[in-house]
């Protein structure tokens, strides 16, 4: 823990002191993605660590969006979708047609771009999803949401408005109510798809500390256009150019002497 | 912004002021128009109720309130008799009955439409619930007196005995020798009728659900219905109860189908399976022949269904207020 809380201080101002390799909790193997004919990813080979941040940059289109999809398996959704490859999680495989696909998204939580929080209180937009999988007491339920909001940093600002509508957040708080949200399912892996691209710099910051608080106990994976971010908050970064994984290495690395020249031009602002 | 200044100026002297002054009586006359037809909607109504409450003065003068307590209907009686309590009775169980089926048989397919049904039927399914939309009440009429009727005296009925036969409550309401003119018949085709309100607003609204939105709820790990009960439904609440209004004030008045299956029997009855009459239809099959006392009656019943409505309408708005308060909006 004492090299997290390195690494947490040195996030503001410079790339990651790398961490020791961790035991892979998420595995792609020759992992390749259609759109109905379109191609979009293509053998994708990697592996997100244990209790690790793995950032994906790339520009847009490139499939960073599309990959983290299919760790929750959300393409399933679509008709015409289809992932093709080998993808586990620890023992299961993802890809599994017969897998309970309830209980992959309660393993696998997912923030999104935009906050979406349910058209219900703030306490019920934390208790609905507990619900989903345990039968507790309200005196349980109600220390069940407080320590969620705690985690999603959330608890000063909303303890006295608990009944009050999650739409009458602001984005930002909004945003940590989806965390808060995520976690309160107690799921291993959580994937943010861009969480702060619709958020002020102070709300970002918070999201950012709490990326990497959360860091301390689950798997996470993060897509984002902000390259700092990445810099901030990642141990690895992966990055993604038409459908392929370029370069997969400790976010150090990448930031500061990538292998790959497409790398180089994409993180030096060449194109993208 | 110079450049431009320069072209007006070099295609002489442009009178800003003027211009102005001729869009402000376009304004005006627009702002006129439109304050004029919203006025006349109010004037309509005012004028609607007015000449009911005057058509129906006679009849308010003989009976006064007893009119709503009285099941007894007897226009060529000396003293005519009058009493409402039938026609009224008939309007909202068949109303109930109706909505009851409709509501959640049309919602269940706005949820199959937009949520689970595969691509190639949605449009055949949703064209079919929009053809019933299409189809005029003489026909649902003559369809439940010809084949619905028939079957729900010689089928429905004698099972619907069978099964609770010497219940206290459920008994009588299904007990009664076979009709094929009856409340029920007219409350079942009233729902088929207002299926497609129901179904095609909740399938409007169901699709303004953002999908991300759904994508969170799935995300969390929920199923379909859990999706469908605990987001898109709460999040288009307002939307599919004006649908459900909507429906409810088209079963309240609906006539032609109605006149045609009830039976027009004012005698209030605790089977379903009985004949019973609604305002609507008391009103179409007798207005024809009536004058003085009786032809103010149906006025005054016109009116009664008049004020139903809004206050259905009314209970309505209330709801969704206080629906809107526990949201914590």
């Amino acid at each position: 823990m004492t090299e997290l809380s390195i690494s947490t201080t040195a996030a503001t101002n410079a790339p990651h002191t790398p961490l020791p390799e961790a035991a892979p909790k998420v595995t792609a193997r020759n992992l390749n993605f259609y759109y109905g004919e379109h191609h979009a990813l293509k053998n994708i080979n990697l592996a997100l660590g244990t209790n690790r941040v793995t950032a994906f940059i790339g520009p847009s289109g490139c499939g960073k969006s599309t990959l983290l999809r299919i760790f929750n398996r959300m393409y399933d959704l679509y008709p015409g979708q289809r992932a093709v490859g080998q993808l586990m999680l620890d023992q299961t495989n993802i890809l599994d047609p017969k897998l309970d696909l309830n209980l992959l998204r309660a393993r696998v939580g997912m923030v999104f771009q935009k906050p979406t929080p349910f058209p219900m209180t703030i306490y019920e937009n934390i208790a609905f999803g507990i619900r989903l999988y345990e039968k507790i007491s309200k005196s349980e339920m109600d220390g069940r949401v407080e320590k969620a909001l705690r985690g999603g940093a959330l608890w000063n600002e909303v303890k006295d408005k608990l009944n009050a509508s999650g739409l009458s957040l602001s984005g930002g708080q909004q945003q940590r109510l989806c965390i808060a949200r995520t976690v309160a399912v107690r799921p291993e892996v959580i994937l943010f798809d861009e969480p702060c691209s619709a958020l002020d710099p102070i709300s970002t910051a918070k999201v950012e500390e709490l990326i990497q608080e959360l860091s301390e106990d689950y798997t996470i994976a993060i897509v984002t256009h902000n390259m700092q971010q990445a810099a901030r908050v990642s141990d690895k970064t992966a990055f993604m150019y038409l459908g392929e994984l370029i370069e997969f290495d400790d976010t150090n690395k990448i930031f500061t002497s990538p292998s790959d020249r497409r790398t180089q031009d994409y993180i030096t602002g060449r194109f993208g | 912004m110079a450049v431009q200044g320069d072209v007006m100026e070099a295609a002489g002297p442009y009178d800003r002021a003027k211009a102005l002054s001729a869009f402000k009586l376009g304004d005006a006359t627009f702002y006129w128009v439109t304050r004029l037809s919203a006025i006349s909607v109010l004037l309509i109504l005012g004028g609607i109720i007015l000449s009911l409450i005057v058509g129906a003065w006679p009849a308010m003068r003989e009976y006064g309130f007893s009119f709503l307590f009285t099941q007894r209907w007897a226009p060529s009686a000396d003293p005519p008799v009058l009493g409402a309590l039938g026609p009224i009775y008939g309007t909202l169980v068949t109303s109930v009955i109706a909505m009851l089926i409709a509501i959640p048989v049309g919602i269940g397919i706005a949820v199959f439409l937009t949520e689970l049904c595969p691509q190639f039927l949605r449009r055949p399914i949703g064209i079919a619930v929009e053809l019933l939309a299409g189809i005029p009440s003489i026909i649902y009429g003559m369809w439940g007196f010809f084949v619905l009727g028939p079957f729900l005296a010689n089928t429905f009925q004698p099972f619907m005995i069978r099964i609770f036969e010497g219940v206290p409550v459920l008994g009588a309401i299904f007990a009664g020798p076979p009709s094929y003119l009856s409340l029920f018949n007219a409350a079942l085709i009233l729902a088929i009728m207002v299926l497609p309100f129901i179904t095609a607003i909740s399938v409007d609204v169901f699709k303004t659900v953002p999908p991300v939105l759904k994508e969170a709820a799935y995300g969390m790990g929920c199923t379909t219905w859990e999706v469908v009960k605990n987001v898109v439904i709460p999040y288009t609440r307002v939307g599919v109860i004006g649908g459900v209004m909507l429906a409810l004030g088209r079963a309240l008045g609906e006539t032609m189908a109605v006149t045609f299956i009830i039976g027009n029997s004012f005698r209030i009855s605790s089977s379903i399976f009985a004949p019973g009459t609604t305002i609507s239809a008391a009103i179409a099959s007798e207005f024809a022949e009536s004058d003085g006392l009786h032809q103010s009656g149906l006025i005054l019943l016109g009116l009664l269904l008049f004020v139903l409505t809004f206050f259905v309408l009314a209970g309505a708005r209330l709801m969704l207020l206080r629906l809107e308060k526990k949201a914590g909006k």
